[in-house]
């Protein structure tokens, strides 16, 4: 596995999570490979990281939980997007937007 | 909504910890789970799967703890587990707890009992509506003898007041409830009768519970007799029956009709039984200053314009009584509030047990703050233990200071119920209607009060303490085994000087009050107290307004009480020493050279037995005898203060006053008396003439007896089995439907008039007494602190040669010095604080030598002993058993 790996900066976490769950709800497990596929496999996101970025967005109330069946049967814990939390989505994309196309323009000017 | 979901979270997260753990615990489980079930299907053996899985993870505990503290409230939780900490360090410390939540129950409890006074006197709205429109006028006189106070108002007072001064609505009332006889069926009942004016309860805002109140004709001179009813009357006597209403009662001897009953629970400040009118006018009563105003502003009106309009109006009068004593003196008059009026004299006195019950919660803080100090040194390792272990200083002090206040809230709650008992106590001592209000409430305010002070001491006891954990030095604490304490040492000694020198004030102002009342309680009474019966019964009755029914009721009854086997002599006073009495004005000296001099003096009708049966000396001159008829000589006997006052203390007897109308046929000694005129002391012996009863006018019999209610007196050599009975039989046997009042031994007539004196008595020395024993304790815990802690170095001394008696006097002498400071400190204190007592104390200065000489022996004595009491150890301490411990 050597694969280039980035540091998550602060916040992009959130974002990523918020992309992911997008098309719809996602276990823990499928949140980490969702984001792994997503950023073809620049982002590995890490237990340690992702458990309390979870428990944080859903505090806020962007997430809602419940308990389901994984697809191998087993029982665990599912994350959907509330109505709050797409709002964020699309702001933070946005913000993202303006940062990254700034950011390049600025590391492209001579 | 954001906010929604967070308070929701953290509400979740505190109250339903477990199950948001047992899920935390579930999802991370499932994830592991299924990392290794792929691990498994990619063909790895199950143990290896779950072996690398959890290796990847990176300790499941790690992780839940970062979720944890993510969490919302996490704050929260860090808190809760220093108050669980700190809690249980209280119970690991029972005898240090125990210590100060009892010093905090009494000196908070104390607090919280007067404080229940002074809300309810001072800060509580009167129980009226817009009780902020509801005034009374005080009268401020600058000149000769400036005075600035309620002034009782005359006839022509009220008249204007009620006529042209239109931004108030104004009422009056006689000055204070008067006993009347209500016959009620069979039998007739002793009531109190306030004589109120029309728009009285218009005043008050008091709306009858049925019927109305009594209206501006009824309230005219010679206007039809009606009475309002107080609930509890209309409920005891009538049975609650509305039929009562429009129907006569028969009240002083004549019908009234009842037009009106109050609501439950309406209080007034007469605090009557019943209600009737009191048709002022500028003569009769109202030629004197007999009335008592009550106002309230009118809607759109301001209390300056009402002002403006008082002074209008009442400087415009003719005769103005206020410039009698105080010539060209300037007089004005302003509105205060209704409820300062009220308590206006009761204010000072509290205010000082205010500021006393101040000086106990600073005493105790001080105690407190000893006793912590040395707490917080003992557990100096455990504070090295934890910064070394990485705990931030903030962090120990945040512990520290959360255990503060949890013994502050602890010693908070148990005062309530201590102050709730305290308070009991207190009402309990106070005679009936001593009080302005109907009840004494622990109320919110109360509670708020209670709870702020107590967060006050946790800071108070709790500041120097933290202040010096915060020099803990690491190494010395870590590698030392004793404790440090040289710093403590001092700080706890001023800390006891402090103390001492708060005591040293309480115990010499209690101390003065206490000598106030010894020299009250002692003064000549002028007449010998002991085997006299008194009891009152009011003559406000229509049947006894002729005098030839008076003087045959008064004939009649003393004769018959006379006949009761072990009475000596009966006798019948308009009032008794140790009260108040009519103040006749008007009085002219008739011959000599004090010719036409005009002036007052306090005037009693007696039968011939009162001198003797009170056994009041004559000094010069004779009594008066059944000679003293309706028709001989006017007669008068005087005591030695009028003789004082007007004849330069020449014997007047044979001296004439009211221009040859009267004569002075004896002189008497003076008697103590509640003060009518100057009121210079509680209690006085003021210039006073003794008429005999048969020779007072008639128009004067139904005036004063509306005032006053006669006493009827006996002496007996010794205890009479039902004297009172027999009295009360006796009575009956003249006029069945005469009831008395009750009956009082000259002790209590003086034990009422003393009231407020007793009661501040027993109040300040029960706080001077707790300082004392805080102050003990505080002296106690420094130096038993000493020994604790110097029993190792103790024993090398004794070991060495050095004697018990030298150990004893070096351990003891911090306790002693810290002492000797306070007591010099308290005196100088005493010089400052003592002078606000001056108007309180009587036969007694501020600065009395003895009072601060047994003020300061007591502290020392006690001081003394509280500080050798702890040293008696030493002289038990075994060096050879030290030394080995070591």
């Amino acid at each position: 596995m050597s694969r280039k790996q980035t540091n998550l900066l602060q916040g992009t976490l959130d974002l990523l999570i918020l992309k992911a769950l997008g098309p719809g709800e996602l276990h823990g497990l499928g949140i980490s490979r969702r984001i792994e596929q997503i950023t073809q496999g620049t982002f590995l996101v890490k237990p340690g990281s992702l458990f309390p970025a979870l428990h944080r967005m859903e505090e806020a109330g962007w997430l809602r939980s419940f308990w389901g069946e994984s697809e191998n049967n087993r029982r665990a814990k599912f994350y959907r997007l509330t109505k709050t939390g797409k709002g964020q989505l699309e702001v933070e994309t946005e913000q993202w937007t303006r940062v990254a196309l700034a950011m390049t323009q600025a590391l492209k000017a001579t | 909504m954001k906010l929604r979901s967070r308070i929701h979270s953290v509400l979740r997260n505190l109250l339903h910890n477990q199950q948001v753990e047992s899920q935390l615990d579930e999802e991370v489980r499932a994830y592991v789970d299924m990392v290794t079930d792929e691990r498994v299907a990619a063909g790895i053996s199950p143990s290896e799967a779950r072996r690398t899985a959890l290796a990847e993870f990176g300790g499941i505990e790690q992780v839940k703890q970062a979720v944890r503290e993510d969490r919302a409230g996490a704050g929260f939780d860090l808190l809760w587990q220093d108050i669980v900490h700190g809690a249980r360090q209280l119970w690991r410390n029972p005898g240090f707890t125990l210590t100060v939540v009892f010093t905090l129950a009494l000196s908070i409890g104390a607090n919280t009992a007067i404080f229940s006074i002074v809300n309810a006197l001072m800060l509580k709205s009167l129980p009226y509506p817009h009780p902020e429109r509801m005034g009374t006028i005080y009268t401020r006189v600058n000149g000769a003898r400036p005075s600035d106070d309620r002034h009782y108002i005359n006839g022509e007072q009220w008249e204007l007041l009620r006529d042209e001064v239109p931004a108030l609505i104004s009422a009056a009332s006689g000055i204070r409830a008067s006993g009347v006889n209500l016959q009620a069926g069979s039998h007739v009942e002793y009531v109190h009768d306030a004589r109120i004016s029309a728009l009285y309860f218009d005043v008050l805002g008091i709306q009858p519970a049925i019927g109305r109140s009594i209206s501006l004709d009824e309230d005219r001179r010679h206007g039809p007799k009606v009475a309002v009813l107080s609930y509890s009357l209309w409920r005891n006597i009538f049975g609650a029956d509305t039929s009562v209403l429009g129907r006569p009662i028969l009240l002083k001897g004549e019908p009234y009709t009842v037009v009106g009953v109050l609501p439950e629970n309406a209080a007034t400040p007469s605090n009557a039984d019943l209600y009737t009118a009191l048709q002022p006018a500028r003569d009769g009563e109202g030629s004197g200053t007999n009335f008592e105003a009550i106002t309230r502003l009118r809607d759109g009106a301001t209390w300056q314009e009402a002002d403006a309009e008082i002074n209008r109006t009442w400087l415009s009068r003719a005769s103005r009584y206020e410039l009698g004593e105080n010539p060209g003196a300037q007089v004005t008059y302003y509105s205060v509030p209704l409820q300062k009026g009220l308590t206006g004299t009761l204010r000072p006195p509290l205010l000082a047990l205010m500021l006393a019950s101040g000086f106990i919660l600073m005493i105790a803080c001080a105690n407190l703050a000893g006793l912590t100090l040395v707490q917080m040194m003992r557990r100096t390792p455990e504070v090295a233990t934890r910064l070394a272990l990485g705990a931030s200083r903030w962090q120990i002090q945040q512990q520290f200071w959360i255990e503060n206040l949890l013994r502050a809230l602890l010693g908070g709650a148990a005062s309530i119920g201590l102050g709730v008992l305290a308070l009991r106590a207190l009402l309990l001592l106070l005679p009936e209607h001593f009080l302005p209000v109907a009840q004494v409430p622990l109320d919110g305010r109360v509670l708020a009060f209670t709870l702020g002070i107590s967060l006050l001491t946790s800071v108070l006891f709790g500041m120097l303490p933290a202040l010096a954990t915060r020099k803990v030095e690491l190494r010395c604490s870590m590698s030392s085994r004793t404790v440090a304490g040289v710093g403590s040492q001092s700080v706890r000694q001023s800390l006891i000087a402090g103390e001492v020198a708060l005591t040293v004030v309480l115990l010499a102002a209690s101390g003065l009050l206490i000598r106030t009342l010894v020299h009250l309680e002692t003064l000549p009474p002028g007449f010998n107290p002991d085997g006299v019966m008194t009891a009152r019964a009011s003559l406000d009755d229509i049947r006894f307004h002729d005098p030839a029914a008076f003087l045959q009721l008064l004939d009649q009854s003393t004769a018959a009480m006379g006949q009761i086997p072990g009475v000596q002599q009966a006798a019948v006073g308009l009032s008794l020493p140790y009260e108040r009495s009519v103040i006749m004005g008007g009085i002219t000296i008739g011959d000599g050279k004090e010719t036409g001099e005009k002036t007052m003096a306090d005037q009693v009708y007696v039968t011939p037995d009162y001198f003797s049966t009170l056994q009041i000396p004559i000094l010069s001159g004779r009594s008066f005898s059944e000679a003293d008829g309706q028709k001989t000589q006017h007669v008068t006997i005087v005591n030695q203060a009028f003789a004082r006052k007007f004849f330069a203390g020449t014997n007047p007897v044979g001296r004439h006053l009211n221009l040859q109308d009267t004569l002075i046929v004896g002189m008497v000694d003076d008697v103590s008396m509640a003060p009518g005129i100057d009121v210079a002391a509680p209690l006085t012996g003021e210039a006073t003439m003794y008429v005999p009863a048969t020779q007072v006018p008639a128009s004067m019999l139904a005036m004063v007896h509306v005032w006053f209610q006669p006493s009827w007196i006996v002496r007996t050599a010794r205890p009479v089995e039902g004297l009172t009975s027999q009295m009360q039989r006796a009575l009956a046997s003249v006029d069945p439907n005469l009831p008395f009042s009750g009956f009082y031994s000259m002790r209590d007539l003086m034990a009422k008039t003393l009231a407020t004196q007793r009661v501040e008595v027993a109040l300040l020395t029960a706080m001077s007494l707790l300082a004392l024993l805080l102050s003990a304790v505080g002296i106690f815990t420094l130096v038993a602190n000493n020994v604790a802690q110097k029993t190792r170095e103790i024993g090398i001394r004794i070991a060495l040669g050095s004697t018990v008696h030298q150990a004893m006097f070096e351990i003891g002498t911090p306790g002693v010095l810290a002492s000797a400071v306070g007591l010099l400190t308290g005196l100088v204190l005493c010089a400052g604080v003592l002078r606000v007592m001056h108007s309180v104390l009587y036969g007694v200065g501020v600065y009395d030598l003895p009072t601060l000489l047994i003020a300061v022996a007591t502290l020392a004595a006690v001081a003394l002993s509280a500080a050798i009491a702890p040293t008696l150890r030493i002289a038990s301490i075994d060096p050879a058993t030290t030394l080995r411990e070591e």
